[in-house]
């Protein structure tokens, strides 16, 4: 069953389109990852999922209900952490989840229990000193617990890991790893690796259109990128420049490595013929897989 | 309920770690004292001034003091106070938008009116804790030092400024929707009062408007009727309830 669903949703800014027509659901239990370069919409989408901003078009389900602009029921469902999130400096981390239980309406003893063990989870438990004392990566960690505290359907992160340092992008990511058994996280990032790392499912925001979507590997078999990616490295740079001429648009990628883009399976028997032909030895031929990152260059090539 | 008493919990929390509650009590403890200290004082800095002005060939005549003094000391400070309290709250909402500490908190399903009553509660909660301890401290030492029986209608007369202090801490909130930082609302509301009292200029409009109550000072002074004071007072507290309720309204609707 999908918990999130977005049907032929659209917004605009004075008049310049954000996101287009953006059609895609989300199954229960899974780590969604939306991806898009900076400005490609997907904040925005994420804020009309919220109901903190309204769609021009189009309809958004949580749960089956659909998303009101303004004071949506839905996010009853739903926990947010935004990218940098914002908290009062003045409180501590135990009355910052405190006012978070009481807004949701859980008991005293619900929230102080939650907060615990949300804390421990988090490594904040034993930090007394005021938010405005915080690291990022604490605002980001405090951010995951006052968002999972009323045990959400739905975790909504946008760019969670954008602003952290490598220790603290890998302590995030395997927080939502470990939150994926009873909750669907929907996690919004540029950076390939985190996607590759805990997604599940992914999308390819692109200028507010899903240019791409499915899991990775249905991603990395469809039909716009299977070509073949082939790497040769020679014994001599000579042999290699003799190659670069017969394939001018092969790629240097080391000294003595020369790298082909792009090719169908059938260019494989050419290359081999080529190479016989031209008597160029290879000390080595490898067929590569296509990176996230070469398919995400090019979908925004594209 | 719940959500608004927390938040109201949470506003509470802020005015007082964030060192408000203590420079408004600094101020409005400070301003009681002065009122009638500068009253007491007045005839040896007018003793010291005339000296002075002896020496240009200028007299003054003694002058006498009394709990009118203290009173009329009273009436010209609270503008002043109605200014530090401004300034101190007036980006009390466009501050939390700008820094994006709301949106985890109605993402969790906490109601946007909530929001607005909680600040609007807090506000007139911290205005009359603080006006009436002056009015207060005031009353207190103008009675130990003279006899506040030589000012009539004293209580009625600060209710009046109480009421005009109440409407224009009440277009904080209205105004925060539309002004993107503190002193752009701050600037608002002193636009606001300019055009009020600009339209009380004219005879027929002015017993209808919040400004008419800076008047009511000569209350004290045995001048004048309470009743003059009535309509004022009822549009003001009226208009300070429509401006919170025409900040809820428009604040559910704002994106975040």
């Amino acid at each position: 069953m999908s918990i999130l669903t977005l049907s032929q949703v659209s917004k605009s800014f004075g008049g310049h389109p954000v996101v287009h027509d953006l059609s895609f659901s989300v199954r229960e239990r899974s780590i969604f990852g939306f991806i898009g370069q900076n400005g490609a919409g997907k904040t925005t989408t994420m804020k009309m999922i919220l109901g903190l901003l309204p769609a021009d078009q189009g309809e958004i389900k949580v749960n089956g209900e659909r998303v009101l602009f303004g004071q949506t029921p839905t996010n009853r469902h739903i926990g947010y952490l935004s990218d940098v999130p914002e908290f009062y400096g003045f409180m501590t981390a135990i009355e910052y989840l405190a006012l978070c239980g009481k807004i949701t309406g859980m008991t005293p003893a619900a929230y102080k229990r939650k907060s615990a063990e949300l804390l421990e989870l988090v490594g904040l438990k034993k930090i007394d000193q005021r938010i405005q004392g915080f690291s990022r990566g604490m605002k980001q960690r405090l951010g995951i617990a006052q968002a999972l505290l009323n045990d959400p359907l739905l975790l909504i992160c946008d760019e969670p890991t954008s602003a952290l340092d490598p220790v603290g992008r890998k302590e995030v990511l395997e927080l939502l790893l470990l939150v994926k058994n009873h909750t669907t996280v929907v996690f919004s990032t540029h950076i390939l690796s985190d996607v590759e790392r805990i997604c599940d499912e992914l999308a390819f925001l692109h200028k507010g259109r899903i240019v791409s979507s499915g899991t990775l590997r249905q991603i990395k078999e469809s039909p716009q990128h299977s070509g073949l990616k082939l790497e040769l490295e020679f014994d001599s740079e000579n042999d290699r420049d003799r190659f670069k001429a017969l394939f001018p648009d092969s790629l240097f990628t080391a000294p003595r490595t020369l790298r082909l883009d792009q090719r169908m399976e059938a260019d494989m028997l050419d290359i081999l013929r080529v190479l016989t032909e031209h008597q160029l030895p290879v000390r080595r031929i490898e067929k590569l897989e296509h990176s996230l990152e070469d398919l995400f260059t090019e979908l925004v090539r594209e | 309920m719940r959500q608004l008493t927390a938040f109201i919990g949470k506003e509470g929390l802020e005015v007082i770690r964030t060192g408000k509650a203590t420079i408004l009590a600094l101020v409005f403890i400070l301003f009681g004292i002065l009122n009638p200290a500068i009253a007491k004082l007045t005839p040896w800095m007018f003793a010291l001034m005339s000296e002075s002005m002896a020496g240009m060939g200028l007299s003054a005549s003694a002058i006498e003091v009394n709990a009118l003094t203290s009173w009329a000391q009273f009436y010209k400070n609270a503008p002043l106070v109605l200014i530090v309290f401004l300034l101190l709250f007036a980006g009390i909402l466009t501050r939390e938008r700008s820094k994006g500490t709301l949106v985890p908190l109605v993402t969790k399903g906490l109601n946007r009116w909530a929001i607005i009553a909680s600040k609007g509660i807090v506000l007139v909660a911290s205005w009359s804790i603080g006006y009436w301890v002056c009015y207060g401290i005031t009353y207190g030492y103008t009675a130990y030092f003279w006899d506040n029986g030589a000012a009539s209608h004293l209580l009625f007369s600060a209710f009046c400024v109480y009421v005009l202090g109440v409407w224009l801490i009440s277009l904080i909130l209205p105004l925060s929707i539309f002004l993107a930082s503190g002193s752009g609302v701050m600037l608002g509301v002193g636009g606001l009062f300019a055009v009020v009292y600009v339209i009380g200029l004219l005879p027929e409009a002015a017993k209808y408007l919040p400004t008419r109550l800076l008047e009511a000072s000569t209350l004290i002074q045995g001048t004048g009727r309470l009743s003059e004071y009535a309509i004022a007072i009822g549009i003001s507290l009226l208009w300070s309830a429509l401006n919170i309720c025409i900040a809820a309204l428009l604040f559910k609707r704002q994106a975040l």
